[in-house]
Order: structure tokens, then sequence, then C-alpha cells
């Protein structure tokens, strides 16, 4: 198995972070919205599963949401009470969201420069 | 257009949708009193305001957009007011239907929409900025 | 491991022994670099990938200040032009050292 590259992996976590973030802006946007749905992406995990290259034909852009080489924000199940106007969006979850977006992405960039501060200071000498 | 500068053409569509929102209730409070000037004539009716939610072509992202500002078709409640000159013959006057109470919760329910808005534009921000830092390290 | 975080690296040739190293290169890779088969082409495969990344950077560079190009994928091509020049600077100091230490040698 290849070893994968620490920086490569990073880029991919940072645009899957992107485009959660898109999809939790447009949750907060549409939160009074009727009929408005939830979107959000799929794990991170199950994305790395896949390969990045191939985008399926259901992958269009007409699905809706970001889409960010192949990571796409989809409609989610609602399983709470609903609400009569078919709104699914819950704010206190899009904040934790909005946090967590916000924590991932830091690690990663701090992750990032540190290893290419290494690098750099390594080569130098 | 990436995912992030997205973002924040998605938060501030909606602080545009929440603004609106908020010059609505401020107008049925301003005139939660404002009766016709005859007997015959209307009080002020109650606005309402409902959004939809808009595909951007360029980003893909979820906009949101205002989708109309109606009247809502309730019924005036009356008051007696013998003395108002928009008193009936019995000396009733019909009131705007607007209850002060749901516009106040109206209003802060757009002030918390508002504020997760605000917040989602920061953060991405922070976001951009913290990814052109990147470039900044010695090297 | 630590081969694995950077982009650029020299890898020598897959199942080569010392006899034959000094033979021209392999089968051709995904990457359309023959699988170097000498010191010398390997380095200067890794010479030529140093360019393509620099090249890379400029583009993304450019597109950013004029167009509007994804930020990430801007500043990640930035990262990897400098680790690639500072690798690379580094190895013609060596080289450039090791041929002034040779030329010095009396003979």
């Amino acid at each position: 198995m290849d070893p994968v590259n620490l920086f490569d992996l990073a880029s991919k976590q940072s645009q899957w972070l992107s485009v959660r973030q898109s999809a939790v802006a447009g949750n907060i946007a549409n939160a009074n919205t009727p009929g408005y749905v939830a979107t959000d992406v799929e794990p991170f995990e199950k994305v790395l599963d896949r390969s990045p290259m191939r985008m399926s034909a259901t992958q269009s852009g007409h699905l809706g949401g970001i889409t960010q080489a192949a990571y796409v924000a989809k409609p989610q199940e609602y399983t709470g009470a609903l609400m009569p106007s078919k709104n699914t969006v819950v704010l206190e979850n899009e904040l934790l969201k909005a946090g967590e977006i916000r924590r991932s992405f830091e690690l990663n960039t701090a992750i990032v420069k540190a290893f290419h501060a290494m690098m750099i200071s390594a080569v130098k000498g | 257009m990436d995912a992030l500068t997205a973002a924040l053409k998605i938060a501030s569509s909606g602080l545009n949708a929440q603004s609106e929102r908020l010059r609505i209730v401020s107008e049925n409070m301003a005139n939660a009193q404002s009766t016709g000037t005859t007997p015959e004539a209307d009080p002020y009716r109650r606005k309402t305001i409902s959004f939809v939610s808009e595909l951007d072509r360029a980003s893909g992202g979820a906009l949101v957009e205002v989708n109309s500002i109606d009247r809502d078709p309730s019924a005036f409640p009356v008051e007696f007011q013998p003395g108002n000159e928009a008193a009936d013959a019995n000396g009733y006057v019909k009131m705007p239907n607007v209850n002060v109470l749901v516009e106040m919760a109206d209003m802060n329910e757009a002030n918390r929409s508002y504020q997760a808005n605000l917040q989602v534009i920061k953060q991405a921000r922070d976001l951009i900025s913290m990814t052109i830092d990147l470039m900044r390290t010695q090297g | 491991m630590i081969g694995s975080i950077g982009s650029l690296r020299l890898t020598p040739a897959a199942g080569s022994d010392p006899a034959s190293e000094l033979a021209p290169g392999g089968a051709a890779s995904a990457t359309g670099f023959g699988s170097p088969a000498t010191f010398a082409e390997a380095l200067s495969q890794a010479a030529t990938r140093t360019v393509d990344t620099l090249e890379t950077a400029e583009k993304m560079s450019l597109q950013a200040l004029t167009g509007g190009a994804d930020t990430r994928q801007v500043v990640d091509a930035v990262m990897d032009a400098q680790q690639a020049l500072q690798t690379t600077i580094a190895i013609r100091d060596k080289i450039v050292s090791a041929w002034l230490d040779v030329s010095r040698m009396q003979i």
C-alpha cells in the first residue's frame, strides 16, 4: 500500500471542511425558510474510502449543494418532530457543527504549518 | 468559487433576509395603534414576510431570498373608543390586527438568526485567513 | 514515513541491483517518469519535478491574483514550491561543495 502523503490528506480534509462550512451556512441562512431540509456532508472517513477522482453520474450540480472534488452536501434525513413549516434546521446543532469545523480547521492548518516548517529546517541543515 | 467564499455569500444573503424581517416587524410595531380616519376606512393591516431558498448557480449554495411580503388576513379587533374619529355608530373602532407580544417574539427570533448568520461570516473569514497564513511561515 | 510527508523525493529504481545501475532506465511509471536507474537520472528527474512544482505555484498564484482561484490550492502549491526549492538548493549546495573538494585534491 502506498504511504499516504500528509499534505495531501490535510488538503483533502480542508476541502471537506470547507464544503461542510458552506452546508452549515446554507442551513443557518435558511433556518426560517418553509420546506427547507437541512444539508450536510458525508463523514470524512467514508469519503476517504472512495477514490477522489471518480465522480459518479449522480453527483452532478443539479442535486444542489456545494461540490468540490466530489464532496457534496446532501439533504439529511430528519428524525425529530417536524415543524408545521416543514423546516428541519435546528439552529443549536448548526452552531455546534460550526464550532467543530473551526477546531478541525485550526488543527489542520497547525499541523500543516508545523510539518512545513520542519521540512524546511531539516533541508536547510 | 471555492466553498468558503460561497459560505460568505450564503451568510450575507441570510443577513439581508433577517434585516428585511426586522424591518417588517418594526413597521408592524410602529403602526400597532394606527386606525383609519373615518368609520368606513380599515386600520393598518399587519404585514407578514416569507422566505424562499434559491440555488446559486455560481457557488452551488443555498441562498435565502425574500419570497413575498403579504398582509395578515385575520380580522381586525374592535375597541370601544366613542371619541375616536373612526368610531362607528356604537362607538367601536377597528384596531390593527397587530399583537405587540407576537411582534416582540418575532423580533427576538430575527435577532437570533441575524447573530447566527453573522457568526458564520466571521468564522468563514477567519478560516480563509488561517489558510493564507500557512504561507507566511519561515520558508 | 518521513518520506511520505514531502512532495519531493529521490526514488531509486525498484529491484535494481548495483551491477545494472549504470544501464539506462526501465519501464515508465504512471507519472510519466521512467524509473531512474542512475543517480544522475534521479537528480535530473528531481530537478524537473522542482521546476514543474514552481511553475504550478506560479500559475496558481497568477490565477489567484487575477480571477480568483481556490485559496487552499494556491497555498498548497506555494508551500510545495517552497519545500521543493529548499530541497533543490540544499542538493545543489552539496554538489557544488563536493566538486570544490574534488578540485582541491592533490594529484
